[in-house]
């Protein structure tokens, strides 16, 4: 599934250099088409674009670094002109290794413009044993314009037999509508939520959970098409429809079948073929 | 001389189960867990409560009302942070409505023009005209929070009345601990780690049988 194969924890040198980098994209409409307007990347972070000229452009970012480790500072931008629709996701699997010493910092940044249309459908992030990773994702919508957006998190690898105790991690998703906040989703777990995961109100013992939403004219609207496919062996999954807003919380085992359920929902709500990285 | 601080009787009638804010029809999706059987006697009560209480809404809510409380708070802004945290449907209908009905009794009550807002918002609106201390307000607020759910539970699961209680003074130590915390918080340290508590809140929107409105 994934173009790049990251080291494992063990082979990555004990000591390692910081790595930081940062890429940026701005789609707009120009002559009855979506294109191009701007690129920049800086260090580790890239960014590609396979599909431009079709129908709906696709934005791939990548994190050439090979993970995410104490210190990182990694952040994607993308704008969306008005008017323009576009599926922006991530090369491969993000991983979060074990920190040392600070905290890896994420800044996903993405504006849509009035009448626009963002799918920020990234792929999961894998965490391991001591990580400590802060990420952010903002997204700022301009008048009618929305989004899907979609967070997957897997602690550890339950094939690989490893466990995540020790963790300090913060995932804030932020979505505005003309400055407004409009969708709030701090998560945060620690060695104390790890320690109670356990819980029925905490994971349930679940190792692997996302978040889906959708914010937009027609979200609501989609709630029966959602619960309709929410019956993936092995995953708890439940959606809800308010204010403007469809939002999901996704919960498994391990992460396959977390993915398995999410490429599922993500069939149902756009009808439309999945990126390649994406195909399961 | 007074024997109660001032403020402490109205904060204390505020949040008595009798004032008329409606929170005995919302369980928080408590109902969902009970009838799913994960929660089914006075221990798994405690758990989960206590975990809502640490990871979920208990603290969310605290650092909310603490802003709120403080003098130069942007109460508008807050009730969009509110709305903007609500999980589901019908965790954002707990809020707003306990909310409204809150501020329409208080304001009855007190005079001042109270808007409806988000339940800890809303608290913080009217509370913040008392003077008392936050972490106190904070305490007593996550106590009517927690005691409204036991109560749910000595319903519905159901516990005996002394077991329930029991289980509300076992949250004693961590509803006074959280209260301390969150006075101090800012709107960063929101976050959320019970993330079956909102699973539990939207799987009660499809049960065929309810007592409660959430």
């Amino acid at each position: 599934m994934n173009a790049v194969t990251p080291l494992s924890p063990e082979t990555r040198p004990a000591v390692m250099e910081r790595s930081s980098g940062c890429a940026f994209v701005a789609l707009r409409q120009s002559r009855g088409a979506t294109r191009l307007a701007d690129l920049a990347q800086a260090g580790s972070a890239k960014a590609i674009l396979p599909r431009v000229a079709g129908a709906v452009p696709e934005v791939v970012y990548l994190n050439t670094s090979g993970g995410l480790t104490g210190g990182d500072r990694l952040s994607y931008r993308l704008e969306v002109g008005a008017g323009c629709r576009v599926l922006a996701t991530t090369q491969t699997a993000e991983r979060a290794y074990a920190a040392g010493e600070g905290v890896a910092e994420v800044r996903v940044s993405h504006s849509v413009g009035a009448g626009g249309w963002l799918d920020w459908l990234p792929q999961e992030t894998i965490l391991y044993d001591g990580a400590a990773l802060e990420r952010h994702t903002e997204i700022e919508l301009a008048g009618d314009a929305g989004c899907l957006m979609l967070e997957s998190v897997v602690l550890g690898r339950a094939a690989m037999g490893e466990t995540v105790s020790r963790l300090k991690f913060r995932d804030a998703r932020t979505v505005r509508r003309d400055g407004r906040p409009v969708l709030l989703d701090p998560l945060a777990f620690d060695d104390a939520a790890l320690a109670a995961a356990g819980g029925f109100a905490v994971l349930g013992g679940a190792r692997a959970f996302a978040t889906l939403a959708m914010i937009g004219q027609g979200a609501e609207d989609t709630l029966a098409r959602a619960r309709a496919v929410l019956d993936e062996p092995g995953v708890e999954a439940a959606a809800s429809a308010f204010d403007g807003k469809l939002v999901l919380r996704l919960l498994a085992p391990d992460g396959w079948p977390l993915r398995r359920q999410v490429v599922r929902v993500l069939g149902a709500l756009r009808g439309t073929a999945l990126p390649r990285v994406w195909q399961v | 001389m007074s024997a109660a601080p001032p403020g402490l009787l109205n904060l204390v009638q505020w949040l008595s189960p009798a004032f008329p804010t409606g929170g005995f029809a919302y369980s928080h999706g408590l109902e969902w867990a009970i009838s799913a059987g994960e929660v089914r006697d006075g221990a798994s009560v405690e758990r989960w409560l206590a975990d809502v209480l640490r990871f979920g809404a208990g603290r969310t809510d605290a650092i909310l009302l603490a802003q709120a409380l403080a003098a130069e708070a942007d109460l508008d802004a807050l009730t969009d942070i509110a709305r903007a945290l609500a999980p589901s449907a019908e965790r954002l209908r707990e809020t707003e409505d306990q909310g409204a009905g809150f501020a329409a009794a208080t304001a009855a009550l007190t005079g001042f023009d109270l808007a409806p807002r988000p339940l800890p918002v809303a608290v913080g609106q009217a509370a913040r005209t008392l003077a008392l201390p936050a972490p106190q307000v904070l305490a007593l607020y996550l106590h009517a929070f927690a005691a409204n759910l036991v109560s749910a539970a000595v319903r519905f699961v159901p516990l005996g009345q002394t077991e329930g209680q029991r289980v509300l003074a076992a949250l004693h130590p961590l509803i006074d601990a959280l209260a301390l915390e969150a006075a101090t918080a800012t709107l960063d340290d929101l976050a959320t780690s019970a993330l079956r508590a909102d699973l539990a809140a939207m799987q009660h929107e499809t049960m065929d049988v309810r007592i409660f409105r959430t």
